[in-house]
Order: structure tokens, then C-alpha cells, then sequence
């Protein structure tokens, strides 16, 4: 007999929210990216205006989740799926927050050109992408290979992250005048390199949620 | 101090017992043997069947109650787990058809032994039930007349009052101890019948669905009161309420069709339970 009917049918349409919210996240990342590569402005209103969709989003996942808390007293399996959800919201609502600031950034670095190509900043911003795309699906599947397969790629990131700030300090000693762009540039990186450490939380919560251990991937 | 003159008990004297019995012996001079010197489980069964009749209610139980802890028994209608707890102190001999075999250790004393005293085993190892059972007797009497007849030889004002106040029920009751128990609501009347329990000064404190038949503030008030009363006795409790199993147990033990499917911490067995069929039942996807 199945029973808990109604329970399971609010639990699916969380997932379906979640999906939808790391999907709009996913897309403003990529925009940003775009505007990044290309030096659209238009592009990065586009992606604040995404991010308040966003927030929007992850005001009512959270109601519904607590709702659910209060009404239907889950546990065990269900509790901990509910709790990952809050953890999920959160981070992908910052995610989104530095996928504005990566837009902003791009306007600013439009004005002022980096005369060397930003591969590497392309790559850290795809990566995220990935991996966020993966963290989401892990959850979505309860799948903890993949949460730790996907956490597992913030190395490359980070590695990305650490060559680009060698890189631009290079640049600044070569044009002591460029001060204010390469903090730019190293600012933009961070947020990259922020945008994984996010989405390395959402995969420790993937792993809880599905084994009930707390884990730090990629100490 | 303890007031009472335990020994043979009222059952163990008509019998013609002489010198201590088989708790005292394994106890020592300490009566309610809840000395904080005491270790190892407070009760625990092994390999024990019960029966009624042909059909085995519940099926090789083994299993340690920690001391001083509260321990639930969570599991569906007809799971074993009332059967079971009644079986902790010889209850079930009290149902036609119903037999025991295997062993329920109490202070390495198996309780079935041909020379244990029920009487005394029960007083020992007290039970509250599912509805309030208060005896038609005043308030007062309902506390003085079981520790009465189990040889209490202490003042029993001071029993009635300190019994009362460690179930919460001294102040509501105070002025009106010469009162019909049957004039206190479902919450008080539960309430008195731990304190009548409580005041036979048991080691074990077994409770059936105590708190079915009350409203959740009267619930509550048990609740707390659980929290209480284990710093003295160890509760081993069945319950059908799951919220309550996880709110008021330190340990849960989860029953399906006679067995004990998963015995773990409570915060463990309702977070991150290790049988699938625990899983189930406690997110209530079936029973």
C-alpha cells in the first residue's frame, strides 16, 4: 500500500522547484560568462535581473520545505532530504549573487580591456557551470557518487584560480598603472573560485542527505 | 533511606518464604537496587518467544535496557511490542493461553525462574498502562495503599507528598487528597498511576501507550515528566506516537511482525536508521 501520497507529491514538486532554481542559476552563470567573453552590458542586466528571480525562488522553496516541516513531520531519510533543501537554496542563491557580480565586472572590464586573452577565467566559469549542473542532478537522483565526482572538479578551479592571480600580478609588475583593472580581474577570479566552493557545499549536502554522514570534500 | 521493609513481601510470606529473595540476594542491601553503583543493563531479555497459543507473538528477543534511559518501543498494531513489555515483568501470566520461554535477566536473575515473586518482580518493575487505572480510593490512598500492603514501614504523608511532587501533581492535588481519584481529569488520573507506581520505589518503570487516551497538554506534561523520572528509574515505553518516541526516548527499539528489526540511539534510528523497514515505518510509508 502506498500511503504518504500527498507528502511525496510535495516532496517532487520541491525537486522540480530546486531543479528549476539551479537551472536559472546555471543560465545567469553562462550570460555572465557571455557577457564576460563578448563585453555585452546588456547581458549582465539580463543576469540581475535573473538573480531576483532567484531570490524569489528560494523564498518559496524555503516556505514550502518549513511548511512541510511543520505539517507533515518528516524523518530519517525525508528530514534529511528537507534540510539539504535549505542548504541547496542557499548556496545557489549566492551562486547567483556572484553571478552578478561576474556580470558587473564585465561591464567594468568592457570599458577597459585585459589585452591578453581571459581563458582561464572562461574555463573556471564553465567548470562552475558543470558542476553545479551535476550538483543539482546528483540531488535530484540522491546520488552520492556523483555529488562527490562533481565537488571533486573544484581542484580544477581552483588551479585556475591560483595560475590567473600569478598571471595578473605578472601583468601588474609589466604596467604598475593598472592597478584598478587587475584588481578587477583577481576579484572576478574569486568569485569563480567562490562560485565552486558553493557548489562543492551543495554536493556535501547531496552526500548527507543520502548517507546521513557530514563530509568536507576538497579540505 | 529506604523505608521499605522489603523482604519476603506479602506473597513470598503466604508462601513461607524465608531469607532473601532472589533481587535481594543478587541486589544486596540496597531494596530498589538503583544504587548509582549499579552497571550493566538494567534489564535485558534473551532469546525470548512468547506465545498465545500456537501463534508466537513475539520471536527470539534479545535485547539490553540501558539504565536510567528512557527506551522506546515503536513498531505496527500487532508488531509484539505491548506483548513484549508486558513479558518484562510477568504481566503476560496473566493471559489465558499466553507462555514465555528464553530468559529475562533482571539483576542476572531470570525472572521466570519457579522462585521469583511476581509480586515482588512487579513491584520492582512497575507498569503503567494505557488508560488511567486510579483504584476507587481516595487520591492519598491510591499513593499509600500499594506501598501499604508491600511493607512500607515510613511515614506516609511524606511518601504521598514527595511521590506527588515528583509526578507534578502535588500542587493540583494537595488540598483535595481525601478526594475520589475518579474526580481528577484523564491527564492527573495517569499521572497519579505513575505516582503509584513511583511510590513502590520500582528500579523499572514499564509504560504501555501511556498517553493514547490524553490531550496533547496532558501528553506534554508526561512528556516532561519522563525527563524527570529517569534520573531515578529506567522507562522502557511503548508508544504508536512516533514524534513521541523521538521526543521523550534516548533509545528506540523498532518491532515488525515479533522481531526486533533495529535497536540504536533515537536520534540515530529517527535521522539515519539503517534497516530499510525502520526507514519505512518511521517516515510512515507503511504500518
Amino acid at each position: 500500500m502506498t500511503t504518504r501520497i500527498q507528502f511525496n507529491e510535495e516532496l517532487n514538486r520541491l525537486h522540480h522547484d530546486i531543479m528549476a532554481m539551479g537551472a536559472r542559476v546555471e543560465e545567469d552563470l553562462r550570460k555572465a560568462l557571455e557577457a564576460l567573453r563578448t563585453g555585452d552590458t546588456g547581458l549582465a542586466k539580463e543576469v540581475k535581473a535573473g538573480d531576483e528571480v532567484v531570490n524569489a525562488m528560494q523564498v518559496k522553496i524555503e516556505d514550502q520545505a518549513a511548511m512541510l516541516i511543520a505539517t507533515q513531520q518528516p524523518v530519517a531519510r525525508d528530514l534529511r532530504e528537507l534540510v539539504t533543501v535549505f542548504k541547496m537554496t542557499d548556496n545557489l542563491e549566492r551562486i547567483g549573487d556572484h553571478a552578478v557580480h561576474l556580470a558587473k565586472a564585465a561591464r567594468r572590464l568592457a570599458d577597459d580591456p585585459y589585452p591578453r586573452p581571459l581563458d582561464r577565467l572562461q574555463r573556471m566559469a564553465s567548470t562552475g557551470c558543470e558542476m553545479l549542473h551535476q550538483a543539482v542532478t546528483a540531488f535530484l537522483a540522491r546520488d552520492e557518487a556523483m555529488a562527490r565526482a562533481a565537488a571533486a572538479r573544484d581542484d580544477e578551479i581552483d588551479a585556475e584560480h591560483k595560475a590567473f592571480i600569478d598571471e595578473v600580478l605578472a601583468y601588474l609588475a609589466a604596467n604598475p598603472g593598472k592597478a584598478q583593472q587587475a584588481t578587477r580581474l583577481i576579484a572576478t577570479s574569486s568569485f569563480l573560485e567562490r562560485i565552486g566552493d558553493h557548489v562543492t557545499n551543495v554536493c556535501e549536502a547531496v552526500v548527507f542527505m543520502a548517507t546521513g554522514v557530514h563530509v568536507e570534500l576538497n579540505e | 533511606m529506604n523505608a521499605f521493609a522489603i523482604g519476603p513481601g506479602r506473597a513470598r510470606e503466604k508462601a513461607g518464604a524465608r531469607g532473601p529473595s532472589r533481587f535481594e540476594a543478587a541486589v544486596g542491601s540496597t531494596p530498589s537496587g538503583n544504587g548509582a553503583a549499579a552497571e550493566g543493563p538494567a534489564l535485558e531479555t534473551r532469546n525470548m518467544n512468547i506465545r498465545y497459543g500456537e501463534h508466537l507473538a513475539v520471536r527470539d528477543l534479545s535485547i539490553a535496557f540501558q539504565r536510567r534511559k528512557v527506551t522506546a518501543i515503536i513498531g505496527p498494531s500487532g508488531c509484539g511490542k505491548s506483548t513484549a513489555l508486558r513479558a518484562f515483568n510477568r504481566m503476560n501470566e496473566l493471559i489465558p493461553g499466553a507462555s514465555t520461554d528464553g530468559e529475562v535477566l533482571f539483576h542476572g536473575v531470570n525472572v521466570y525462574d519457579r522462585d521469583v515473586d511476581p509480586v515482588e518482580l512487579r513491584r520492582r518493575v512497575g507498569m503503567v498502562f494505557q488508560k488511567p487505572n486510579p483504584f476507587s480510593k481516595s487520591i492519598r490512598e491510591n499513593i499509600a495503599w500499594g506501598a501499604r500492603i508491600n511493607g512500607y514501614k515510613g511515614d506516609f504523608d511524606e511518601l504521598v507528598e514527595n511521590t506527588l511532587k515528583q509526578v507534578a501533581l502535588w500542587d493540583e492535588v494537595k488540598d483535595k487528597l481525601k478526594q475520589s481519584a475518579y474526580a481528577l481529569s484523564g491527564g492527573q488520573q495517569q499521572r497519579l498511576c505513575i505516582a503509584r507506581a513511583v511510590a513502590l520505589q520500582p528500579e523499572i518503570l514499564l509504560m504501555d501507550e501511556p498517553t493514547s487516551a490524553l490531550d496533547p497538554m496532558s501528553t506534554a506534561k508526561i512528556e516532561s515528566l519522563l525527563d524527570e523520572l529517569k534520573r531515578r528509574y529506567t522507562i522502557i515505553i511503548v508508544t504508536h506516537n512516533m514524534q513521541q518516541a523521538g521526543r521523550v526516548s534516548d533509545r528506540t527499539a523498532f518491532m515488525l511482525n515479533g522481531d526486533l528489526v533495529e535497536y540504536d540511539d533515537t536520534k540515530t534510528m529517527f535521522f539515519n536508521p539503517k534497516d530499510e523497514r525502520t526507514e519505512n515505518y518511521i517516515s510512515g510509508r507503511f504500518g
